[in-house]
C-alpha cells in the first residue's frame, strides 16, 4: 500500500511538472491569469479600497456611473441618466430597469439607498468622499427606479466620486449580518453585487478566482470576453516576470522599469504604456525646520535636476507642469514652474535665512523603493552645490506616515506618490487644504488662507465655467508658494501576453488596477 | 518525571508571558498609527477615530494589554485591522503551510545531514569529506533568497521542470481541510493528483530552506563524530574487533548526536519564524508573509499572535530535544525524573 501511494505521488509530481498553458481553461471558458503583488484583504465596498481591492470590487459590483477611457469620461452604468439642480445640491438618478444582482434580485432605488446609507454609517472606505455633503436622510427613494440625493450644500464634484460607490443587495447583506455589523464580516470575502463577475474561489493570501456572469445584465463588449479571472498573488517582481515569460500569467503589474523594457522586447509579450495620474513630489515641511523658509524651498526647487527623474524611469515619465496631474479637469500648465537653474537657486538661497547654505536636510523615503532612493541621491548631488547636505532616511511605510502625521515631526523633505481618486480638480486641490494636514500627502503642511478659501469656494460652484478659472488660479498660487518639488508623472505600465485583447486604460484607476470587464482572449 | 514536566510547563508559561510583554511594548512604541493606516490615506479624522474605537485602540495601553491577556487565556488572539479576520483564524490558515514547509525542510536536512556528517568524519580528508565540506560551507554562505531565486530561474524558468511558486497549481482544487496540512489532507482524501501538485510546488522552497540547516547539521555532526571517534572506548571497541559499522552506528553516533540534536531543536524553532524570505520568493502562503504584511501595516494583534505561536513552537521544540537527551544519554535521565 505504502509503495503504491509513493509511486502514485511520484507520477503525479511528474504530471505537475509539465509545461504550463498560456492561459487557463475551465470547460470552454478562457480564464485570464493576473499576477499581482498585492493581496485583496477585503472586498466590502463600504470598508476599504486600494488598487487590488478596487479591481475586485469593480468586477463584482456596479455603481451608478463608471469611469471609462483616457481622458476618463463618466458614463451611465446602473443609472441610465441623471440630472442635477442648478445649484448642484439635488441629484436625481434613473436606474436601468434590467439591472439584476447575481442572485436574480432587481437592482432597485432602495438597494442604492441602502448601499449609500451603509457606507455613510460605517464611516470607512469611501465614506470621506461624500460624508461632508450627504447625510443618510438626504437619500430619497422616489420610486423603484429613481433615487434622489439631497446634499447639505452645493457640491459640484459629487458625480465624480460616484463610480467608487458600489451598490449592494440589501437582502443578501442583511441576511448575513452578525452582531449588528451590517454584514461586514460576511462581505469581507463574499459579494452581494450585480457586476460582470462573481466569486468562484477565494483563497485569502493565495489567489482569488472570479467567474464571468452568463447573461450579465449590461451585456459583454466582446464575444471573446474572458470567462473568468484568476488573480494570483506573486510578491516578488522577479517571479512575476518569470511567470509572464513562462506564460503562467497573462498580465503582470509592478515590474521595474528595466524589467518592463526587457520583457517588451520578447515575442508574445506586449507592454502598453500610458501617462498616469500619480504625481511624485518631494514634500517640504512648510511649518517647521529650515524648509519653513520659502526662499530656501525655492532654492531647493531650482537646484533640483528634474530630468533625472525621467531618466530614473528610463524615459517613461513626464515632468509635472502643475500641482495637478494632466488628466485632471481644469489642469493648466503653470508658466515658469521650477526647472533646474543654479543661478536662481543661489539667488533664492541668498535671500533665505541660510545665505551660505551649511545646513542639513532630512529626506525620508519608503524603504525598499529603489526609485525613491535614486531620487535621494539626485538630491544629495544637486543640493551639494548650495552647500546643503542631505541625510537620506529610509523608513517603512507606517513609520513614514507616522513621521508625517504632525508638523513637528514631519521631515523637511519627504518622497510622496499620490493618486487622486477622481478627475475633478477638487480631489487634487484638497490635498493642499488645511483639512489634509496629517495625511501623508499633506505632509508639507501647506498654509495659504487665500488658496484654502478658493478651494472651499470652487467645490460649491455648479457651473464649470465659473470653477475653471478658480482652479487655474489655485494651481498658480500653489506653485508660487513652493510647498514641494513638483516632480513627475510616471507612466502606467503593464506587461501582458499578446493574446489579451480589449485592454482599456483609464488614468483615474489606481496603479496596477485594470478594468477586467472589456478584456478578451483572442486565442484558440 | 511529572514534577519535571510541571516545572517545564510553568517555565514555558512564564517565558510566553515575558514574550508577550516585550512584543506588546515594542509594537506599541513603534511610530505609526494602525488605525490611520487601516482607515486608508484619504480617511478623515472621524473615520480614523471610528476604527480606533471599534478595535479598542482608544483605551489606555495597560487596559489594552489586560484585555489582550484575558483574550489570549480564552483562546482569543484579537482581530487583525488589515485582514478584518480574527488572528486565530488567520493563523489557522497560514501556520500549517509554514509547518509543512519547515518540517519537510528539516526532515530533508536531518535525513541528508546526519549521514553526510558521518561519512565526512569516517572518510576524513578524502574526496567525500572535501565534497561534503563544500556543500556545508555553501549552505552557510549562500543567502536563502538568492539561492531560491537561482533555483527558480534554473529549474522553473529555464528548464521548466518545477513550478515557479505558490502552494498549488492554479486550477487545482485543494482537498477539504481535515488537518489543514495540504499534503496530509490530500493523502487522506486520496487526491493523488493534488498531492503530486502540492509536492511539486514544495520541492524548490523545501530545498532552499533545507540548505542552511543541512549545512549546520553536517558541520556539527562531523565535528562531534570526529571527536567521538577519538575516544578511548572507541579505540577499545576496535581493539576487541567490533565491526566499524557497529562502532560508528551504535557507539559513536549516539554520543555525537547530543549536540547535533540540540542544534536541530534550535534550528527548527528558528526556521518556523525565519521563513519569510523563502515564503516571499516562492509565494508560499505561510506565517512569515503574514507577519511581515502585519508589521508593515502596524497591525499589532497579528504581530503578537505570530510571536506567540513562533515562541511556543520554539519552546516546545527545545522541550522535546531535552526529552530526547534523556533517551540518548542515561546520565541526563535522573534530572528528568526528579
Amino acid at each position: 500500500m505504502g509503495e503504491r501511494v509513493l509511486l502514485t505521488a511520484v507520477l503525479a509530481v511528474l504530471v505537475a511538472m509539465s509545461p504550463a498553458a498560456a492561459f487557463e481553461r475551465a470547460g470552454d471558458r478562457k480564464i485570464l491569469v493576473f499576477a499581482g503583488r498585492q493581496e485583496v484583504p477585503t472586498i466590502d465596498p463600504s470598508v476599504k479600497y486600494d488598487w487590488s481591492i478596487r479591481m475586485a470590487q469593480q468586477s463584482l459590483y456596479d455603481a451608478l456611473v463608471k469611469y471609462v477611457g483616457n481622458p476618463p469620461e463618466i458614463v451611465p452604468w446602473l443609472a441610465e441618466k441623471w440630472e442635477s439642480s442648478p445649484d448642484a445640491k439635488t441629484w436625481t438618478f434613473h436606474l436601468a430597469k434590467n439591472a439584476k444582482f447575481h442572485n436574480g434580485d432587481p437592482v432597485t432605488a432602495e438597494a442604492v439607498r441602502f448601499s449609500f446609507a451603509r457606507t455613510l454609517k460605517l464611516n470607512q472606505g469611501p465614506a470621506w468622499m461624500l460624508s461632508d455633503f450627504l447625510k443618510e436622510d438626504g437619500i430619497k427613494v422616489v420610486n423603484d427606479t429613481t433615487i434622489q440625493f439631497n446634499l447639505t450644500q452645493s457640491y459640484a464634484p459629487f458625480l465624480s466620486f460616484l463610480p467608487w460607490w458600489y451598490v449592494m443587495n440589501p437582502k443578501q447583506v442583511m441576511a448575513n449580518e452578525q452582531a449588528g455589523d451590517m454584514g461586514q464580516k460576511w462581505l469581507t470575502t463574499n459579494a452581494a453585487g450585480s457586476g460582470p463577475f462573481k466569486i468562484k474561489r477565494w483563497e485569502q493570501g493565495v489567489l482569488y478566482e472570479l467567474e464571468a456572469v452568463d447573461g450579465y445584465w449590461k451585456g459583454w463588449p466582446s464575444k471573446d470576453h474572458i470567462g473568468g479571472v484568476i488573480y494570483k498573488i506573486v510578491r516578488e517582481s522577479a517571479a512575476q516576470r518569470a511567470a509572464l515569460i513562462r506564460a503562467e500569467a497573462d498580465i503582470v503589474e509592478g515590474l521595474s522599469s528595466d524589467d518592463f523594457d526587457q520583457v517588451a522586447k520578447m515575442p508574445g509579450i506586449a507592454v502598453p504604456t500610458f501617462p498616469g495620474m500619480t504625481t511624485f513630489g518631494i514634500k517640504m515641511n512648510t511649518q517647521n525646520g529650515a524648509t519653513k523658509d520659502v526662499n530656501l524651498r525655492k532654492a531647493v526647487c531650482y537646484a533640483f535636476d528634474y530630468e533625472a527623474l525621467v531618466k530614473i524611469y528610463n524615459g517613461n515619465a513626464i515632468l509635472q507642469t502643475s500641482p495637478f496631474p494632466n488628466a485632471t479637469r481644469g489642469f493648466v500648465a503653470v508658466p515658469g514652474i521650477y526647472r533646474q537653474d543654479l543661478g536662481k537657486a543661489k539667488e533664492f538661497l541668498a535671500k533665505s535665512a541660510y545665505p551660505n547654505g551649511g545646513l542639513e536636510l532630512e529626506y525620508v523615503y519608503v524603504q525598499g523603493l529603489e526609485e525613491e532612493r535614486k531620487m535621494g541621491l539626485v538630491l544629495i548631488d544637486n543640493l551639494q552645490k548650495l552647500n546643503i547636505t542631505v541625510k537620506m532616511v529610509p523608513l517603512i511605510w507606517p513609520n513614514m506616515v507616522g513621521r508625517g502625521a504632525k508638523p513637528e515631526t514631519s521631515p523637511e523633505l519627504m518622497a510622496v506618490f499620490a493618486t487622486p481618486v477622481s478627475t475633478d480638480p477638487d480631489a487634487v486641490a484638497y490635498q493642499y487644504h488645511k483639512n489634509s494636514w496629517g495625511k501623508y500627502y499633506g505632509s508639507s503642511y501647506y498654509a495659504n488662507d487665500a488658496v484654502w478659501a478658493l478651494i472651499d469656494k470652487a467645490r460649491t460652484i455648479a457651473r464649470w465655467e465659473e470653477r475653471a478659472p478658480i482652479y487655474a488660479d489655485i494651481q498658480r498660487k500653489i506653485v508660487a508658494d513652493a510647498p514641494e518639488i513638483f516632480g513627475m508623472l510616471a507612466n502606467r505600465r503593464w506587461a501582458m501576453r499578446d493574446h489579451v485583447k480589449g485592454f482599456v486604460f483609464s488614468p483615474v484607476r489606481f496603479t496596477g488596477e485594470v478594468d477586467l470587464y472589456p478584456l478578451a482572449i483572442a486565442a484558440k | 518525571m511529572l514534577g519535571y514536566l510541571a516545572r517545564r510547563f510553568l517555565l514555558l508559561g512564564l517565558m510566553l508571558f515575558g514574550l508577550l510583554c516585550i512584543t506588546f511594548v515594542i509594537s506599541h512604541v513603534a511610530p505609526g498609527d494602525p488605525a490611520r493606516l487601516a482607515a486608508g490615506p484619504d480617511a478623515t479624522a472621524s473615520m480614523v477615530e471610528t476604527l480606533r474605537v471599534q478595535y479598542g485602540l482608544d483605551r489606555p495601553l495597560l487596559v489594552q494589554f489586560g484585555q489582550y491577556l484575558r483574550g489570549v487565556l480564552g483562546g482569543d488572539l484579537g482581530r487583525s485591522l488589515r485582514t478584518r479576520e480574527t488572528v486565530a483564524s488567520d493563523l489557522a490558515r497560514y501556520f500549517p503551510n509554514t509547518f509543512e514547509l519547515v518540517t519537510g525542510a528539516m526532515l530533508l536536512a536531518v535525513g541528508l545531514g546526519i549521514p553526510l556528517g558521518i561519512l565526512s568524519a569516517v572518510y576524513r580528508d578524502t574526496w567525500v569529506d572535501q565534497l561534503t565540506r563544500v556543500v556545508s560551507v555553501s549552505g552557510i554562505a549562500l543567502p536563502a533568497f538568492w539561492l531560491g531565486l537561482m533555483l527558480q530561474l534554473l529549474l522553473a524558468l529555464e528548464l521548466g521542470l518545477l513550478p515557479l511558486g505558490g502552494r498549488l497549481g492554479l486550477m487545482a482544487t485543494p482537498p477539504a481541510p481535515v488537518t489543514h496540512l495540504l499534503v496530509v489532507d490530500a493523502i487522506l482524501a486520496g487526491q493523488w493528483r493534488v498531492l503530486g501538485d502540492a509536492l511539486a510546488h514544495a520541492v524548490l522552497p523545501t530545498v532552499t530552506l533545507c540548505f542552511p540547516a543541512l549545512a549546520s547539521i553536517v558541520r556539527v555532526n562531523r565535528a562531534e563524530m570526529l571527536e567521538t571517534l577519538k575516544q578511548d572506548y572507541i579505540v577499545n571497541a576496535r581493539a576487541q574487533g567490533v565491526s566499524e559499522l557497529r562502532i560508528v552506528a551504535r557507539y559513536a553516533l549516539k554520543n555525537a548526536m547530543i549536540p547535533t540534536l540540540a542544534m536541530i531543536g534550535l534550528r527548527y524553532g528558528w526556521m518556523l519564524g525565519g521563513t519569510v524570505l523563502v515564503e516571499t520568493v516562492f509565494d508560499w502562503p505561510g506565517i512569515g508573509l503574514y507577519a511581515v504584511a502585519s508589521a508593515v501595516s502596524s497591525d499589532f494583534q497579528p504581530i503578537m499572535g505570530v510571536t506567540l505561536v513562533i515562541g511556543l513552537n520554539f519552546m516546545l521544540a527545545n522541550f522535546l530535544v531535552d526529552l530526547a537527551y534523556g533517551w540518548l544519554d542515561p546520565r541526563v535521565r535522573p534530572s528528568l525524573s526528579t
